[in-house]
């Protein structure tokens, strides 16, 4: 279970002015951290608006055997990551071993850091049981480890298939000539007379 | 502003058509829903054919607001409607693609699958 504090939202690189509002806010705590000793102990290079980067991704994911590994690339229209990356899992306990694989992975990367940034999990919970042991317990169907810039979507097989997100992804589904279409919908339609009655300059 | 009694549209293809609002979900005294709440709803009207029925309980997400969404930079946004997406208990979207425009606050709020299956992020 992650705290609300550990969550890190982070935005992608390109995007609009509110996350650069937000990104104003945070590299001053930053920069007051590595002015002190733990410059020497601060991960070496690490930008805080990646917490992964995406060989880190791919090499994660390569060790801990997802299948049909696939990165797309964000585009304008999809600005709110970078790149997105899609995993298959074998069972829900390999799709939540990619997440905690990956999570691991920004762990260690920012080792010795003041104040650890961690990426957004979406874990399916079954938040169903009253139990509490219930609450915790997660799903592996669908998760969604959201690192700012780069996404990564572990699926089992069953989920993958059903989302079809790989075609919803890498499909164009921008409508170019949308604007002409407006351009036609706004010509002004002179309205038909259907009237019996016959008009005065025809009699 | 979504309050128990509010009929919602669905703006995913998960069969349903109309939702109406009957709890939301995370205080015990909530008055009003916003973008990015869960709700529980019945749905009120249904296509044929889909898994899901009218007059069902199922849980629901905001995701479009006619009352105004304001950003700490100023920015407004106000939709024509009010619009849901239905989820199930693990928070997994049930349809497999969301129509229209979404707020980039869900993805803040943990909703990422739900903003990764929609046409457009605001």
């Amino acid at each position: 279970m992650w705290s609300a504090l550990l969550r890190s939202r982070l935005a992608p690189s390109s995007s609009a002015a509110l996350h650069q509002q937000w990104r104003l806010g945070f590299p001053c705590a930053s920069r007051a951290s590595s002015t002190s000793s733990a410059a020497a102990a601060a991960p070496q290079g690490v930008d805080q608006w990646s917490i992964l980067e995406l060989p880190e991704v791919e090499k994660v994911l390569s060790d801990v055997r997802a299948d049909d590994v696939k990165v797309i690339q964000g585009r304008k229209d999809r600005d709110w990551a970078d790149y997105i990356v899609l995993a298959t899992g074998r069972s829900s306990w390999h799709v939540k071993n990619i997440a905690q694989a990956l999570l691991y992975k920004a762990k260690q990367k920012q080792k010795g850091a003041q104040r650890l940034m961690l990426p957004t999990v979406s874990w399916s919970t079954s938040s169903g049981g009253k139990s509490s042991a219930k609450k915790d317990e997660k799903e592996g169907k669908w998760v969604v480890i959201d690192s700012g810039k780069v996404v990564v979507h572990a699926l089992d097989e069953e989920a993958r298939a059903y989302y079809d997100l790989d075609g919803l992804l890498t499909t164009d589904t921008r409508q170019e000539d949308s604007i002409q279409d407006l351009g036609k919908a706004m010509v002004k339609i002179r309205r038909k007379n259907n009237s019996k009655r016959r008009t005065q300059d025809g009699a | 502003m979504i309050q128990p009694q509010s009929h919602l549209n669905v703006a995913d293809n998960s069969g349903a058509r109309e939702l109406m609002c009957i709890r939301i979900i995370g205080a015990s005294n909530r008055r009003y829903a916003h973008i990015g709440d869960i709700i529980v709803a019945v749905i009120k009207e249904a296509l044929p054919n889909t898994p899901l029925e009218r007059s069902e309980v199922i849980r629901a997400v905001i995701v479009r607001t006619c009352k105004e969404l304001k950003r700490d930079n100023g920015m407004i946004i106000r939709y024509d409607d009010n619009a849901a997406v239905v989820i199930d208990q693990e928070g997994n979207p049930k349809g497999t693609r969301v129509f229209g425009a979404i707020a980039r606050e869900l993805r803040q709020l943990n909703f990422t699958k739900i903003v990764s299956l929609a046409p457009e992020v605001l």
